[in-house]
């Protein structure tokens, strides 16, 4: 049994579908995300693992399938509902914009106004404030003044500001799309912290990575996608091995068995 | 970061290279001819100078949030047409002749967003396409003449659009008066604005923004509005103070006011954008054209110099943001 089986459930997708054309991406997907749990989604290139979080997030609408979201079913048509619906997804870059300063992005679609409203005056003050203590709660040490753009920032500082973002605009579930792709040793060590920091605060995690070590440093539970479906759901990182989870990954567990 | 001293954070600004473009050039043309700072010729250069700034200011914004608009230039022609022709033949007075023009321009703003986030077609062609449509309207319903424009003078309205005083010995228009309205209405709002935060993120990243809930449809559509409707306020500015509405009038400005835009420091594909560079812009372009005449170059030869000009400001501009997102 696993301790995290008793939580409160927050996303549940059942039966999901997508085809592209002929191609089936997903046939009859079911997976299930608690709260304050680290679900790691793995899977060998063209598993299926993109476009179920495509699907999730909003990028693309199922062929058919449910999603339920607190128990209640809801219709993700784009990224802005999933956003609504407290899912935010952190793909390497895109989520930024990297001209404008740290503050900037953090409130970017909330600024918080000052003065009469019709001015639309923003209150950079608070954005500053906001961002600084932001920061630190991720975990960037390092004096990081508000008014950087992202452009200037590392790819993990990047990630980090993502991650306090979705914290700060208490989304449920935060979707980490290959967060360690391109990272340093060091930077990578960073982003697993902010994932840590996360959960500790209450937000559960999807996250996506092709190292798996990575994913086992960091997650409560595997999930394995393999050929559009998911093969193994329930797999506890503390009493398996690297080696095991490969061999699901590649669909070679029976010659093992 | 932060111990930077305040003389390196000035040079790392983009509006630095212009600035000191700006004033490089008119120490030169007054060195050489001492007339370049005569009251006079400061009235004369600050006229139309401010009537293209109009539209570069606009341009400014549109361009920061990842579109151009090329038919600028016709709409600048063809609004005092609009506004003349109406008060000429009677049919309305100045007043609603002036409404009118502006609305006009703001359905053809509105018609060049539509096309452009709509259908997802690149503002170039869009605009290109409407300049074509907007400057042949002109001309057909001018039948190619100019519109009399002198019985403009005893009408308040023309009085508070371009009226002119003298200031010690400089004789200034109203003109110059709207100008730094907007320069500093825009600058405001670029800056330190919920909507300006918008304007670059539609430009930066536009999947990103509407990800964060931003309109960008709509802050576009606005601003190809916002730049048609200024581009038609400066052409009946211009046409009152020259006793002319050309339906040829306008005809290049689009070019012109683009690159005032680059020159200043403005990002050609979106994302960073800065009122005060346009400023600078605006005037090292015109203090070119009127110096390079007042010098004794022959006037044949200004493109040569605005080309000039514009790749080396391009070249400073793109070391500067190579320096920049490497963190310097």
């Amino acid at each position: 049994m696993r301790e995290s089986e008793g939580m409160e459930e927050l996303v549940r997708m059942e039966h999901i579908y997508k085809s592209y054309g002929r191609v089936q991406a997903l046939r009859d997907v079911n997976l299930t995300v608690r709260r304050g749990e680290i679900v790691g989604l793995l899977g060998d290139n063209g598993a299926g693992k993109s476009t179920l979080i495509k699907v999730l997030s909003g990028a693309v609408p199922s062929t058919s399938g449910d999603i339920y979201i607190r128990g209640r079913k809801v219709q993700m048509k784009s990224t802005t509902d999933a956003i609504a619906n407290g899912i935010e997804t952190i793909y390497q870059d895109s989520a930024l914009v990297t001209q404008l300063s740290i503050s900037r992005n953090l409130f970017l679609g909330r600024e918080p106004i000052k003065g009469p409203r019709f001015l639309g005056r923003m209150d950079m003050e608070e954005m500053d404030r906001v961002a600084r203590d932001l920061l630190k709660k991720v975990g960037i040490t390092k004096n990081i003044p508000p008014s950087t753009p992202i452009g200037s920032l590392s790819g993990g500082e990047r990630q980090a500001v993502a991650i306090a973002r979705a914290m700060h605009f208490d989304s449920d579930l935060i979707i980490l799309d290959e967060p360690t792709n391109n990272l340093g040793v060091a930077e990578t060590q960073g982003v697993l912290r902010f994932v840590r920091g996360a959960r500790d605060s209450g937000h559960s995690c999807i996250f996506i990575a092709h190292n798996i070590h990575h994913v086992f440093q960091v997650v409560d539970r595997i999930v394995v996608m393999r050929m559009g479906t998911v093969v193994a759901d329930n797999i506890d990182p503390k009493s398996s091995s690297v080696e095991e989870v490969e061999r699901v990954i590649t669909g070679m567990e029976h010659d093992a068995a | 970061m932060e111990n930077r001293t305040v003389l390196q954070q000035m040079i790392s600004r983009p509006e630095f290279g212009p600035f000191v473009l700006l004033i490089a050039e008119i120490l030169v043309f007054w060195a050489i001819n001492p007339a370049f700072l005569s009251p006079g010729n400061i009235s004369n250069t600050l006229a139309f100078t401010v009537e293209l700034g109009l539209i570069a200011l606009a341009m400014t914004l549109l361009m920061t949030s990842g579109e151009f608009d090329l038919s600028v230039g016709s709409v600048f022609g063809f609004a005092p047409v609009v506004m003349w022709t109406l008060f000429n033949s009677g049919t309305t007075s100045l007043e609603v002749g002036f409404l009118a023009a502006l609305l006009i321009a703001a359905g053809i703003g509105l018609f060049n967003g539509v096309f452009v986030t709509r259908l997802k077609i690149p503002s170039f062609l869009v605009t290109l396409g409407m300049l074509l449509v907007v400057r042949g309207s002109a001309l057909f319903i001018t039948s190619g003449f100019p519109q009399r424009t002198w019985n403009a003078g005893d009408q308040w309205l023309a009085e508070v659009l371009v009226g002119d005083f003298m200031v010690g010995p400089f004789r200034l228009y109203m003109s110059l008066f709207w100008f730094i309205l907007a320069a500093v209405l825009l600058h405001y709002l670029l800056t330190r604005t919920k909507a300006g935060n918008w304007i670059q993120a539609a430009g930066g990243n536009p999947n990103a923004a509407m990800a964060r809930g931003v309109n960008v449809v709509r802050t576009k559509l606005g601003l190809f509005m916002l730049s048609s409707m200024l581009a038609a306020f400066a052409g009946v500015i211009s046409s009152i103070r020259t006793s002319a509405a050309n339906p040829n009038s306008g005809t290049g400005y689009e070019l012109e006011v683009i690159a005032m835009v680059v020159i200043g420091g403005t990002a050609l594909a979106g994302g960073r954008g800065t009122i005060i560079g346009t400023v600078l812009g605006i005037f090292i372009l015109r203090v070119m054209r009127n110096g390079i005449v007042l010098i004794g170059v022959p006037g044949l030869a200004y493109n040569i110099f605005i080309g000039a000009i514009i790749l080396g400001m391009m070249a400073l501009h793109s070391w500067l943001e190579r320096r920049h997102n490497a963190g310097v």
